[in-house]
C-alpha cells in the first residue's frame, strides 16, 4: 500500500533539524500543520519550480541541507532540473519525489504516463549522485538519517497516496512575499 | 549608430556590480550569473569561463534560472539572468509569480539576437526583437536598452533598482557583443 503523504513528512519534521524545506502543491497543506513558522517556503503557482528554488537556496546555503518536497506532476513541468541540479552538484540538496501519479490539486487527472513514469532512471541519467525509490513508510524512516546526511544531489522517489488537503481545499497560510521575508530574514541573519 | 560591446567590459560591470552588491567585499563567488545560453552574448558567456569570481549556473530554461535566482537571494547571495528575448517569453509566468508576486529582486541581461543595427528595436522585422520592450511594459518591468560601450552604466543602475523596488528590471542588449 501506498504511504500517506502526512506519515512521511511528520518523520521528516521529526528529523530534519535545521534543514530548509521548499514543499509544493499538495504537501504545502499538511507541512505547514506540521512545521508552522520555520525553514520552509512554499511554492505554489509557478509550474514546477519548487526543485530550482531549492537549488538556489541550496547554492546559497552550502553548510544547512536543503530538502525539496516535489510532486510528480510539477516535477514533469521543469524537468530539464534534473540536469541542472546535476550540473550544479549540489551535495546539500536531498530532492524527494512524492509520487502519486497524478495532478491532486487540479483534479486528480493522472499526470503523462501515470504511475509508470521512472523518475529514478531520469535522475541518475541527470548524473544525481544518487537516486532511489523508497514504497515503505519502515524502509522511509529506516533510510531518512542518510538521506539528510548523504553527499547530495540525492533523489528519492517516494510512492505516496494523496494527502487529505491540496492548496485548493486549504488555501490557508503565509503569503509567499512573506515566506520570502522571513526565510530570507533568518538565513541572513544566522550568516 | 548602435554598436558592439566588448565582452571584457561587461564582465569588469558585473564584477563592480556585485562588489558593491556586497558592500564592497571581494569575497568568493562574488556574484552569480543564471544563464540559459544566448547566442547575442555568447562572447561574454565564453569569457565568464575564465572567471572564477563569477560562478556561472547553466540553465535548461529560463523558469528554472528564475527559480534559482530567488533561492540565491533568499539565501543572501547576488546574481543576476543572461537570456535572450524568446526566453523572456518562455518564462513571463514565472516572472509574475517569483519576482513579482514573491517581492524578490530579480535583474535581467537580454539579448535582443537578430536586432538589425540600422533599426531600433520596436522597427525590427523580427517579431522577437519587436515585443520584448512592450512585454517589459505591460508587465511594468523597468528597462533600457545599452546601445553600446557608453551605456553599460545601465547595468549597475537596473541591478539596484531590482533590490530598491524589490521586482525584476531588465538591460537589453541591443547588438550582439563583441
Amino acid at each position: 500500500m501506498a504511504m500517506k503523504p502526512e506519515d512521511v513528512l511528520r518523520a521528516i519534521a521529526a528529523a530534519r533539524g535545521d534543514a530548509i524545506c521548499v514543499p509544493t502543491m499538495t504537501t504545502s497543506p499538511a507541512w505547514r500543520t506540521l512545521a508552522p513558522d520555520d525553514l520552509s517556503i512554499g511554492c505554489v503557482g509557478f509550474m514546477g519550480g519548487a526543485s530550482s528554488l531549492g537549488l538556489g537556496l541550496a547554492l546559497a546555503t552550502p553548510k544547512r541541507r536543503v530538502i525539496v518536497f516535489d510532486g510528480d506532476g510539477s516535477l514533469l513541468m521543469q524537468l530539464g532540473s534534473l540536469a541542472t541540479i546535476a550540473g550544479a552538484a549540489p551535495r546539500n540538496l536531498t530532492h524527494l519525489l512524492f509520487k502519486n501519479g497524478v495532478y491532486h490539486t487540479s483534479g486528480a487527472q493522472e499526470i503523462p504516463g501515470g504511475l509508470s513514469v521512472d523518475f529514478v532512471t531520469m535522475a541518475k541519467g541527470a548524473g544525481y549522485r544518487t537516486a532511489y525509490a523508497v514504497a515503505e513508510l519502515d524502509d522511509f524512516t529506516r533510510r531518512l538519517p542518510s538521506m539528510l546526511t548523504d553527499e547530495g544531489p540525492l533523489f528519492v522517489e517516494l510512492h505516496t497516496g494523496l494527502a487529505d488537503k491540496t492548496p485548493m481545499t486549504d488555501r490557508s497560510g503565509v503569503p509567499f512575499n512573506q515566506q520570502v521575508d522571513n526565510l530570507r530574514t533568518r538565513l541572513t541573519k544566522a550568516g | 549608430m548602435p554598436e558592439s560591446i566588448p565582452a571584457p567590459l561587461i564582465i569588469d560591470t558585473l564584477k563592480d556590480t556585485f562588489r558593491e552588491a556586497r558592500g564592497g567585499s571581494t569575497r568568493d563567488p562574488l556574484g552569480w550569473i543564471l544563464s540559459v545560453p544566448d547566442t547575442h552574448q555568447k562572447t561574454v558567456l565564453a569569457a565568464l569561463d575564465k572567471e572564477r569570481p563569477l560562478r556561472v549556473v547553466t540553465c535548461a530554461t529560463e523558469d528554472e534560472a528564475n527559480a534559482i535566482g530567488a533561492g540565491l537571494w533568499i539565501g543572501g547571495e547576488p546574481c543576476m539572468l543572461m537570456i535572450q528575448h524568446a526566453g523572456l517569453y518562455a518564462s513571463v509566468n514565472t516572472l509574475r509569480g517569483v519576482s513579482m508576486d514573491g517581492k524578490i529582486p530579480m535583474f535581467y541581461l537580454i539579448g535582443l539576437l537578430s536586432r538589425e543595427r540600422d533599426r531600433e528595436p520596436r522597427e525590427s522585422r523580427h517579431s522577437m526583437v519587436r515585443f520584448c520592450s512592450p512585454l517589459l511594459n505591460t508587465f511594468g518591468v523597468p528597462h533600457a536598452i545599452m546601445e553600446g560601450p557608453d551605456d553599460v552604466h545601465f547595468i549597475p543602475e537596473y541591478f539596484r533598482l531590482s533590490r530598491e523596488r524589490r521586482g525584476p528590471t531588465a538591460v537589453l542588449v541591443g547588438l550582439e557583443t563583441s
